[in-house]
Formats: structure tokens, C-alpha cells, sequence
């Protein structure tokens, strides 16, 4: 569809036309992508549904006392965190529009405000983490600065057996790719020693004997997280490409 | 013939007594509270949806006609403790305060009633604790006596919200089913406030709207005639705003997709009705089969929904689930009717 002016639509819907390299698509002669909803597929609803965590989406009816609640959407402001709109998203199956929060999903804290008032019974803050989990395992979502942290995190737990918060701090430098400055970290770990929010000490943590646990932790996991990808139906090809 | 018996002075009792006594059957009426008319009497009903007519106007109709029989015998503070099936009918045994006496009737119309849900239990509304935040029944008596102030200060309000379902549709309370009357008794009230007041501006926070059959008329006068705004969501919780001065209703605008902290100077709950204790406590005597809801079930709510299917024992209104006045003064005529039939018999 042609547009107007490029300036009065969001950047990620502008269908540029590039030769050699350069943007030649102009002001008033671009193309956009089309906002109308082209397809539902109740297979996310459905996987949804059938994981334990996930069976009570279906009670939903969208009345938003989880989002009036939810501290992430109203008290930090984080406005594209819905769990309501999430729960919908979910029910009708509009993947495409639901992998746009792919990743800030995860940032649910799990304050379980939603849970404690939803007046249906919802297990808000599990279903939740179910939508997140089946676009996570289908795959296609763009990892944010979070996904990396939570994947040090991970690394750094699985490897040691416990936290270390200086090594976490490491390779989460090296998974963003950038280097804080000795001076600038030194002042950080006094300040976080100091109140007592620090607990590494001189030398790296680590449980005694973990290395058996890990490979049986490892494989556990392994095995779970292959089970549940299979169980995932493939992610669909995004519609509204072409104009 | 003996006397038939019917429990609860309300709108579906008095219909049923005057029914009876119309029939030419004595009749018995028997009342737990002082008076009767029910709760349109207890709560000082104001105007009722849809037709806007004066509760007093209703339920006055009804007490005059059963005020004025004699073939009516009443009985107020009265309670029923016993009931033993007999050959023909009950023994029942009624107490007062100070006094008992055992009683042969012929049948029984059980029209115990409903009670207002207690907002205390939904603690996030400050029902109990903002003085502001009021039940929509206090609301009823507020236009009744025409004295629309905020009970802190006695000012009238600038702007009022009404939260719907409150103590229905919510299994956080254990209510799941609908009210029925919420919707339309609080698009009413909302009328009523701006048509003596319209000053006043009037929001209803909504999930659904719920105004069946012919009422959905006044649903669409409210909005097209008397400017009153709805809002598509539930409210979370109430809190105090402007140094405790205003009322703040935290919910989402589930149409705008963002959380709305609000103020009004008044916030009314449209509290749903549960069974009443009397019509728990019949239950338990006759026992009458109920519902997970506490209601009475009738055997057959299709094709027989006064009868309980015990011999003699005939439910009428708001005791077999949330109801409005003409249903339940509809179903005291009916009840009366087989009750009559199965005395007669
Ligand atoms: S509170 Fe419960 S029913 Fe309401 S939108 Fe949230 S999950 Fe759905
Ligand atoms: S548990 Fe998560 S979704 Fe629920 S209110 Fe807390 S942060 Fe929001
Ligand atoms: S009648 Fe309206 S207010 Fe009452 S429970 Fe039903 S939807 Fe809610």
C-alpha cells in the first residue's frame, strides 16, 4: 500500500527500497506493510493449554484486573508489558503481533498480584511464562540484552554449581561484547561489598563435587528442553510482507 | 382448608399471599423481619430500572393488597425452626422472640429471598474503610431521599464511577455467577444522578453489559441521552488520592490498552446478590436440593421453575437465583397457583 509521508508511520512497518546499497524509496512514494490481521492459529492457545502451567489461559475473558495490578505495566511504566494483551494474543493466535514481545514476556517478576486478584481463576503469571516459553522453544525471537543475562546467569549457575557474582558480571560483559573500566568496576564492587549485596569474595565460587551434579543436571535439561521443542509446532511464515 | 404457608415477605411473597387469598385459600405469611416488603423496603430502593418507577409505588401496590385481606394471616419476626411432612401437608413449628407454636399448613411457598453481597469481602475496594466508596444499595437510599453527598463530607460529588460485578463473576470471592441486576440498576442509578444532577459526571467501569431483553433500551438512553461514559475494564483496587481527599479507581482501559488511576470524588459498587440466610436455612429444613451457589434448585427449571419437587414445596423469586421484581412477583403468582392445586388436591 502506498503512503503519505513516512514520518507519520512507525519505522518497523516502512517497506524500504534499496539499490546498491542506498535507500532510494522517497518520502511520499513509499510502500508500507499492511496492519490488517491476516491469519489466527489456535495452536498456541492449544500448546498453551495442554502444558500444566498453561491450562488455565482458557478461562480468560479479558477484563485487565491483572494488568490494573501489575506492577511492571503501571508502577515502572513498562507499557508494552500486558499480561491481558499477552492472554489475548495467545487465545486468538496472533503469533506474528505475540513475537513482537518475545522477549519482554520475560520480565514478569513474579509478584503473582495478577494471580491473587484475576476474578477467573487465572494462574496469570504461569500462563505467562508458558507464552513465553512456546516462543522461546519456536524460536525466531531476536535476544535482548535480558536473554543474554539470563543466559550468563544460567552458564555461570550450570558451570559452578552456585553464583558468582563477579564471573557472572564477566561473561555477561562478553556476551554484550564490551568492556566496563577498571577504575568504574573497582567502584562497583566496593559500593555492592559494602552494602552488603556483594558476596564474592578474592576467590571464584564453587560447590564441591558439582561436577557430577552437572552432568546429570545437564542431561536432564537437554533432554527436557528437546522433549518440549518437539512438542512446539513450527513458527508460521510472517504474513503482511508484501505490500 | 389449612392455611398455606408462605415464608419471606418479599416482592415474590406478597405476590404469592395475595395470589392465594385471591384463590380464596387462607394464607399464612410469615416474615423473619419487623416488616415487609424484603430488601426494596430494608435498602429504601429508589426509582426501579427500567420503567423509573418509585420502588414505593411497586412494593406499596403489593403490601396494600396484601395489607388489606383479611384472609391473610401475617406473622412478623417470626422464624420457622421445624417441618415434618405430614399426611396432609407440614407441621411446622414458628418461634418469636419470647414464644413458640406448632402449626398444620397445607403447602409450602418458599419466597426467602436473596442478600446483597457484603463489598467488605472484596477488601481492595475499601468498601468499609473510604467512607466515599459506597454500596449501590446506599446508593438507592441516597436518591430516595434525594441526598446525593460523599458521606466524609457531605459535598456533592463532581464525578461518580460505578465498578460492576463486584462479589459476581469472581471466583476470588466464590461467586461465579452473574448478578443480573448490576448492570441495569447501575446505568439506572447513573440516570437517575444525572437527571436531578447534570452537573455530575458519571463513568461505569464494565467488563459486559449485561442489560437483557427490552432494558437494553435504557443501556442505550444512558449513553445517547444522559452522556454517560463507559469504560471497558475491571477495576483492580481503590486507594485514597489527593491527600485522602478523592477516591483513585486503579484499573486497565482494556480498549486503550493502559492502566488508568483515576479520580472520583465518589465510587459505587454494584455488589450481586447471594442466598439469602433464610433461604439457606429452608433449605436445610425441607430439604430442598440447591445449586453450588446456595440457591434453591427447582426440580425442573424449564418446564416447572416454581416447583421443588417435595411434596408441597413451592419456590418463588430471588430464593432460586438472582432476580428482578417482576420476575419474582411473576413466580409468587405461579407458586401460588400450584401451591393451591397441590392444597386443594
Ligand atoms: S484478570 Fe484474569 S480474566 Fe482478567 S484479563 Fe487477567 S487473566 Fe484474564
Ligand atoms: S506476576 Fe508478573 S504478570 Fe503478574 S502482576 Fe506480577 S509482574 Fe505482572
Ligand atoms: S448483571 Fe452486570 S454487574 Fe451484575 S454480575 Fe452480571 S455483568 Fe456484572
Amino acid at each position: 500500500m502506498p503512503i503519505v509521508e513516512k514520518s507519520l508511520v512507525s519505522v518497523d512497518r516502512v517497506e524500504h527500497l534499496e539499490v546498491e546499497g542506498i535507500d532510494v524509496s522517497g518520502d511520499w512514494n513509499t510502500f508500507l506493510r499492511s496492519r490488517v490481521v491476516t491469519d489466527l492459529d489456535v495452536k498456541i492457545a492449544d500448546w498453551v493449554k495442554g502444558q500444566p502451567q498453561g491450562e488455565t489461559i482458557s478461562r480468560c475473558w479479558q477484563c485487565g484486573t491483572c494488568t490494573a495490578g501489575c506492577c511492571l505495566h503501571t508502577d515502572y511504566g513498562l507499557e508494552e508489558f500486558n499480561p491481558r494483551y499477552f492472554i489475548y494474543l495467545a487465545q486468538i493466535g496472533y503469533e506474528e503481533e505475540l513475537r513482537r514481545y518475545a522477549s519482554t514476556i520475560w520480565r514478569c517478576v513474579s509478584c503473582n498480584k495478577c494471580v491473587e486478584r484475576c476474578p477467573k481463576g487465572v494462574k496469570v503469571e504461569e500462563v505467562i511464562h508458558t507464552i513465553g516459553t512456546y516462543l522461546e522453544l519456536s524460536g525466531g525471537a531476536a535476544e535482548s540484552p535480558a536473554d543474554r543475562f539470563d543466559r550468563a546467569y544460567t552458564e555461570n549457575l550450570l558451570g559452578r554449581g552456585i553464583l558468582d557474582e563477579a564471573a557472572l558480571f564477566r561473561t555477561y560483559e562478553r556476551l554484550e561484547g564490551r568492556r566496563t573500566p577498571a577504575r568504574e568496576l573497582l567502584r562497583l564492587g566496593l559500593t555492592l561489598l559494602k552494602s552488603g549485596r556483594l558476596h564474592t569474595g578474592p576467590f571464584a565460587h564453587r560447590t564441591r563435587g558439582w561436577n557430577r551434579m552437572r552432568k546429570v543436571l545437564e542431561a536432564k535439561l537437554t533432554e527436557d528442553r528437546a522433549r518440549r521443542r518437539a512438542s512446539v509446532p513450527a513458527p508460521p511464515v510472517p504474513s503482511g510482507r508484501k505490500p | 382448608m389449612n392455611p398455606i404457608l408462605v415464608l419471606g415477605g418479599g416482592p415474590a411473597g406478597l405476590s404469592a399471599a395475595s395470589e392465594l387469598a385471591a384463590l380464596g385459600a387462607p394464607t399464612l405469611l410469615v416474615e423473619r423481619e419487623s416488616y415487609l416488603g424484603g430488601n426494596p423496603v430494608r435498602w429504601h430502593y429508589s426509582l426501579l430500572a427500567p420503567d423509573l418507577r418509585p420502588a414505593e409505588e411497586v412494593i406499596g401496590a403489593l403490601l396494600e393488597r396484601v395489607e388489606g385481606d383479611a384472609r391473610i394471616e401475617r406473622r412478623l419476626s417470626t422464624t420457622l425452626t421445624k417441618a415434618e411432612l405430614g399426611s396432609h401437608g407440614y407441621r411446622v413449628t414458628l418461634a418469636t422472640a419470647d414464644a413458640s407454636e406448632t402449626r398444620d399448613v397445607a403447602a409450602v411457598v418458599l419466597a426467602t429471598g436473596f442478600d446483597h453481597f457484603d463489598s467488605r469481602r472484596k477488601f481492595e475496594y475499601g468498601y468499609g474503610r473510604f467512607p466515599d466508596v459506597v454500596d449501590f444499595k446506599e446508593l438507592e437510599g441516597m436518591l430516595h431521599d434525594n441526598k446525593l453527598v460523599r458521606p466524609s463530607d457531605g459535598q456533592r460529588p463532581h464525578r461518580i464511577a460505578w465498578v460492576l460485578c463486584v462479589g459476581s463473576r469472581d471466583l476470588q470471592v466464590g461467586n461465579p455467577w452473574c448478578c443480573r441486576l448490576g448492570c441495569v440498576v447501575s446505568i439506572k442509578q447513573a440516570v437517575e444522578v444525572r437527571q436531578k444532577h447534570p452537573e455530575v459526571d458519571a463513568y461505569i467501569y464494565y467488563m459486559d453489559i449485561r442489560t437483557y431483553g427490552l432494558w437494553e433500551d435504557l443501556y442505550w438512553k444512558s449513553m445517547q441521552e444522559y452522556g454517560i461514559k463507559f469504560i471497558r475494564g475491571r477495576i483492580g483496587a481503590v486507594t485514597l488520592a489527593e491527600g485522602g481527599s478523592r477516591l483513585l479507581a486503579t484499573g486497565e482501559d482494556t480498549i486503550l490498552s493502559r492502566p488508568t488511576e483515576v479520580p472520583f470524588d465518589m465510587i459505587v459498587l454494584a455488589s450481586g446478590m447471594e442466598a439469602s440466610a433464610g433461604t439457606k436455612q429452608v433449605a436445610e429444613l425441607f430439604g430442598v436440593p440447591v445449586g453450588p451457589e446456595g440457591f434453591l434448585t427447582p426440580r425442573l427449571t424449564d418446564l416447572n421453575p416454581v416447583d421443588s419437587g417435595l411434596p408441597g414445596v413451592f419456590l418463588a423469586g430471588a430464593a432460586t437465583g438472582p432476580k428482578a421484581i417482576p420476575d419474582a412477583v411473576t413466580e409468587g403468582m405461579g407458586a401460588a397457583l400450584r401451591a393451591y392445586q397441590y392444597a386443594r388436591d
